[in-house]
């Protein structure tokens, strides 16, 4: 076992795991974290994505021990039911929700291209979101929605 | 009052989802609780002579091993005819077949210990093709190996082709696809208070399940609660019995929680999948163009078990034709069991498979008549008063020409960008709700001591938008704003069956089940004066104390049975029709083909939640471009998704999504249904677009880049 | 789920190459993209030793037109530094093409060597480059061309003691370059078939040609029969056509003859074509 010390959402988390655990496992068993999801194991649908260090990576192939004294975080960081994030907020809107499975991590994806990109095109927007499947929406309204969020952001900075 | 219908209304989910607090089943598992897992055969075809569990039982933290001597009831399933064991006795059909499951105290124990069950087998002869099973000796199942031949006959077929001018015939072939849904299948089970089974899994039905499993325990179905938990997507998939079985039979032996969770490689090794078909198709036309005879001829792989594969059969006959007026038509369709996955229900019911080769002939006889693609399809589509190929008269909505009108200007001002672009049409058209069968749906609507309306729904939420579109017709018939109203949804225990959400039959039947209800209730609310101002609450409390608390909404589409020599009959309700207008870029040094571009109009009788819809169409799109581009499932080959590539973002083209409100008097607020049908003309535009743009015909799907590049290169050296 | 092993975070390189000397079925982990799968389908290891956090491996610099690249740095640092780009602007883009935008944030340089992978992206452009590795374990080093080291599919020659050090590239500065994948999907999948090229030519010469190209044979390889024999050479259909020619033979001389070539070979052609017809 290790003891890790990072930043989770903001908030300095100290946990103990295995040496052989991933970081999704250690998020979802140890930290009650469950917006990261578990789709495939080998980092072929995304939607386990987390950031680390405010780039996104998949979590499900990443040793939890790696984690230690970075920046990492999930769904939970962008907003609260009360104050959304614009993308959320977006989300919602635009219609690019429908199961919701590969949501959270669709969301870290986007927001991790708002932080480099203030104006991103739709290319931009489907390379950032081109490591996250989903199965249900054909990922139009998730583009739309992203870039709606964009638009936002600037008009409020 | 606000409108309801027809508004963009916030989906009721989207909010729970974008915070990442949805809780799907995987989600609800906390430490105290047990892991199962399934052993699964790792033989085609074998009779099982010895199962040996006391090793694995032995391992430190192993709680149970269960097998079909475990089994209080009737081992066995199925949604059409109950022919699949839950647990193999002594006989596995295929390579995934459950026969153990383990109980661990997690899963890294559990699937530990689940190596060390030992099967014997004594393997059998393997069928691994359709044309082989039709023959063979070897008998999958005692009955033989022809699990259902279904045929259409109208007119006479001879006279329709000795009548015609033109004739074209192609064979066409599908393969596997998996749903792939991002969530794999997945639930818990417990004991409540009251010692009943409790269920909570990822699934497109409730009911159903509950009853197999009070089959399955010989238990009444009211000592079995099944809830759907927040599901990851369908597509077809979670309609059959997937977890919910193994954890019921776990609870019933150890009173303790259990959860479980397949891996993808699981989830696609053991799964259902697409039929594949091999479609014979010979389309006989006039000089004018006008279709005359229709003879198809469909060979169908449904692996060992019925699923849905009975369903596949007849529903991809009475759809060959396509949306177009035949006089003259004679489908044979038969599915053989073979020892490949299980092949089931998914999105369309072999319709897309269909669409691709009627819509390969379209443009075919188009060609040799020199006719412009849209001109055909607008000359032979259906519209209201035609005839079906089952001899079913489209008395109200039929909006195929209209969806053709509406795609009209696109297709005459396209122009070719480069000469590596191309454009090609799609149609499709496709009944709502199951096969010439009742498929009723129950609601009930309550008052609650808080003072709202209760709106008890068993429809299962898969993603679609059901639970949002239901709110809205609700809202509607009662001229209520949401906030007055609790949806109790997807709980065995507070709803009545509504049947699956499948066959695009949601919003459409359990719609009117809804709308059934509210009717009932408005009058009540209308009689105690809240149309006049009474407030909610008091009638709410009054209601209650009279006891005046329940009314109950239900419908079934008003269907026939189909003859079983000719399938003539009325075996929907309803059509939904549409046109999809596709434009690519090949590129022939690699033979990749990109979509550009998708206009797509869908009559969908009325659009309840216009985002939905759109939503619905361009996830269509998205799994019709797998379907013709990308999607191969190899039996022992494919076993995740590092080698089953299904489109990323970066495969999607620009999407133009037109809706067509052609209203269903028995709809709704005149809704239909569009899930299906947004897939199933996709991958035939993509074809009739490929063909336009390089010459060559696809016959065979996925055509994707190396297929593509084959058929370049004998063009080239033709 | 993964099998059991002791994970241990190296902070210098001397502690990593003690590790590797002392401790058996040890494995060295940067990025995770591929061992992890590996694990995690039941390959077994000891001593799982992360050196990610090692500064000298990691960064970019150039010297006297030679790129010094360490090994743990991403695809994604890789596609977007300005050095590379200038320097070598075909392993840019290739690395720029690498799995997904997760991917390339974890996945490194050398995880993409020691892989050995006949479809690793990044391996033909540094064949164009001349890589040279560094290898070092514990009290020695050696320096090794990057085609010397992978000496089959998925298998190199660096022992279990050693440790990936720098690799270095020639800067190619003023060649005509590029990198061009055939996949089947557009992004987010393995390379079928790949081509990197570096060509320097004057007034409708061919000075120097440099043409490796992936997924067609056990390793991916420097075409340098037909290198030799393009160098000096007109570019004219008649040459070109000679030197697809001589590369498709070449590919079939050392795979033998495979089903996939019925798709692969006519692609090659076609993109050679392209690439040496100066498309």
């Amino acid at each position: 076992m290790k003891t890790i010390s990072f930043i989770l959402n903001g908030k300095k988390t100290v946990v103990e795991v295995r040496d052989s655990e991933t970081l999704l496992y250690a998020l979802r068993e140890r930290l009650g974290i469950t917006s990261v999801k578990e789709g495939c194991e080998i980092g072929e649908c995304g939607t386990c994505t987390v950031l680390i260090d405010d780039e996104p990576h998949y979590s499900c192939m990443t040793l939890a021990s790696k984690a230690n004294g970075s920046d990492v975080k999930t769904v939970e960081f962008l907003g609260t039911a009360d104050l959304l994030h614009p993308l959320q907020e977006a989300f919602i809107n635009s219609g690019a929700v429908q199961c919701g499975y590969c949501t959270p991590g669709m969301l870290l994806s986007a927001y991790s291209l708002l932080l480099k990109n203030k104006d991103p095109d739709t290319d931009d927007i489907r390379e950032a979101i081109s490591g996250n499947l989903c199965r249900c929406t054909g990922y139009i309204q998730i583009v739309e929605a992203i870039k709606d969020a964009a638009g936002l952001c600037k008009h409020n900075s | 009052m606000p409108v309801f219908i027809g508004q963009d209304v916030t989906r009721i989910d989207a909010l729970d989802k974008v915070l990442g607090r949805a809780a799907f089943a995987y989600d609800l598992k906390t430490d105290d609780m047990l892991f199962a897992c399934v052993v699964r055969s790792e033989k085609p075809h074998a009779l099982i002579k010895k199962i040996e569990t006391a090793r694995a039982l032995s391992m430190e933290g192993v709680a149970a091993v269960l097998t079909h001597i475990d089994i209080p009831g009737e081992n066995s399933f199925g949604a059409i005819k109950k022919d699949q064991q839950f647990l193999a006795k002594d006989r596995v059909r295929y390579v995934g077949e459950p026969i153990a499951v383990v109980v661990g105290v997690n899963e890294e124990v559990a699937r530990k210990a689940s190596g060390f069950v030992r099967i014997e087998y004594e393997e059998l002869q393997v069928i691994s093709d359709p044309f082989v099973s039709m023959t063979s000796p070897v008998l999958i199942h005692d009955e033989g190996n022809l699990l259902s031949h279904r045929k259409v006959i109208k007119g006479d077929i001879e006279k329709g082709f000795n009548e015609s001018d033109v004739i074209v015939e192609n064979t066409y072939r599908t393969t596997w696809v998996d749903h792939a849904y991002m969530e794999t299948e997945a639930g818990l089970g417990y004991m409540d208070d009251d010692g009943r089974i409790v269920v909570v899994s990822s699934t497109q039905n409730i009911h159903y399940k509950m009853k197999e499993i009070s089959r399955m325990l010989a238990m009444p179905p009211e000592r079995v609660r099944v809830i759907q938990a927040t599901t990851g997507g369908g597509f077809g998939g979670k309609l059959d019995v997937t977890v919910e079985g193994f954890l019921a039979l776990c609870v019933y032996h150890l009173k303790r929680t259990v959860v479980m969770r397949f891996t993808r490689e699981e989830s696609f090794l053991a799964q259902t999948k697409r039929h594949p078909l091999h479609i014979e198709y010979k389309t006989g036309a006039r000089k004018d163009g006008s279709i005359n005879a229709v003879r198809v001829n469909i060979t169908g792989d449904t692996g060992p078990y019925i699923s849905y594969g009975e369903t596949v059969c007849l529903r991809a006959a009475v759809h060959a034709t396509g949306p177009y007026e035949v006089p003259n038509v004679h489908v044979d369709s038969r599915m053989f069991y073979t020892n490949n996955p299980v092949a089931g229900a998914m999105r369309g019911f072999g319709v897309p498979q269909l669409a691709f080769a009627h819509e390969s002939q379209l443009d075919k006889i188009a060609g040799i008549l020199n006719m412009d693609p849209l001109d055909i399809r607008i000359k032979n589509a259906l519209r209201r008063g035609s005839l079906t190929a089952t001899s079913q008269a489209l008395e109200h909505s039929a909006g195929l020409p209209e969806t053709l009108k509406r795609i009209e200007p696109f297709w005459r001002s396209r122009e070719r960008q480069n000469d590596r672009r191309g454009f090609g049409l799609g149609c499709m058209y496709y009944g709502i709700g199951n096969t010439g069968v009742s498929n009723p749906s129950d609601c009930y609507l309550t008052f609650m001591p808080e003072g709202r309306i209760a709106l008890h729904s068993g429809v299962c939420e898969i993603g679609q938008g059901s639970d949002t579109v239901l709110m809205q017709i609700l809202c509607e018939s009662l001229a209520m704003d949401d906030e007055k109203i609790v949806l109790l949804r997807g709980d065995t225990d507070t709803s009545r069956d509504a049947g699956s959400s499948s066959a695009s039959r949601q919003t459409y039947i359990s719609g009117m089940a809804v709308c059934d209800a509210a009717q009932k209730m408005k009058k009540y609310l209308e009689k105690e004066g809240y149309y006049s101002g009474r407030p909610l609450t008091d009638i709410c409390e009054a209601a209650l104390g009279k006891g005046d608390a329940m009314f109950e909404g239900h419908f079934d589409p008003p269907t026939t049975p189909v003859d079983m020599e000719t399938s003539r009959g009325a075996p929907y309700a309803t059509y939904a029709f549409a046109t999809h207008m596709t434009e690519v870029e090949v590129n022939e040094v690699t033979g990749a083909c990109r979509v550009v571009k998708v206009h797509a109009a869908h009559d969908v009788g009325r659009a309840v939640n216009v985002k939905n819809v759109r939503g619905q169409i361009c996830g269509g799109i998205a799994m019709g471009i797998g379907l013709a581009l990308m999607e191969e499932f190899s039996p022992g080959k494919s076993k995740s998704l590092d080698d089953y590539y299904m489109p990323t973002s970066m495969d999607m083209p620009e999407v133009e999504a037109i809706i067509v409100e052609d209203r269903e008097p028995t709809g709704p607020y005149g809704a239909k249904g569009v899930g299906e049908p947004a897939l199933i003309p996709q991958a035939a535009s993509i074809v009739n677009a490929i063909k336009d743009a390089t010459g060559v015909e696809a016959r065979e799907l996925p055509c994707h880049i190396e297929r593509l590049k084959l058929l370049l290169e004998a063009r080239r050296q033709k | 789920m993964l099998p059991d092993f002791a994970s241990i975070i190296a902070e210098t390189k001397e502690e990593a190459l003690s590790c590797l000397s002392s401790l058996e079925r040890a494995k060295v982990i940067a990025g995770g993209t591929d061992l992890m799968v590996k694990m995690r389908s039941g390959e077994r290891y000891d001593h799982i030793i992360d050196i990610t956090n090692i500064r000298e491996l990691d960064g970019i610099a150039v010297k006297d037109g030679v790129v010094v690249i360490g090994p743990v740095a991403t695809h994604a640092r890789l596609g977007s530094d300005a050095a590379i780009r200038e320097n070598a602007p075909g392993l840019a883009l290739a690395c720029s093409l690498v799995g997904s935008p997760q991917i390339r944030n974890m996945g490194t340089i050398g995880g993409n060597i020691v892989n050995a992978s006949p479809a690793a992206d990044s391996i033909p452009p540094m064949l164009i480059h001349d890589a040279m590795l560094t290898l070092e374990s514990k009290g020695s080093s050696r320096k090794v061309r990057l085609e010397d080291i992978i000496v089959a599919p998925y298998k190199t020659s660096i022992n279990t003691r050693e440790l990936l050090g720098p690799v270095e590239i020639t800067s190619l500065k003023g060649y005509r370059e590029g990198y061009f994948r055939v996949a089947k999907r557009a992004t987010w999948a393995i390379s079928r078939l790949s081509v990197a090229w570096a060509i320097s030519e004057e007034e409708g010469t061919f000075k120097d040609v440099k043409l490796a190209i992936g997924s067609c044979t056990p390793m991916p390889f420097r075409a340098v029969k037909v290198e030799g024999l393009l160098r000096g050479e007109k570019r004219q259909p008649g040459i070109i056509a000679e030197a697809v020619r001589i590369a498709l033979e070449e590919i079939k001389l050392i795979s033998g003859i495979r089903p996939s070539f019925a798709y692969k070979l006519p692609v090659l052609r076609g993109i050679l074509e392209n690439v040496l017809g100066g498309e």
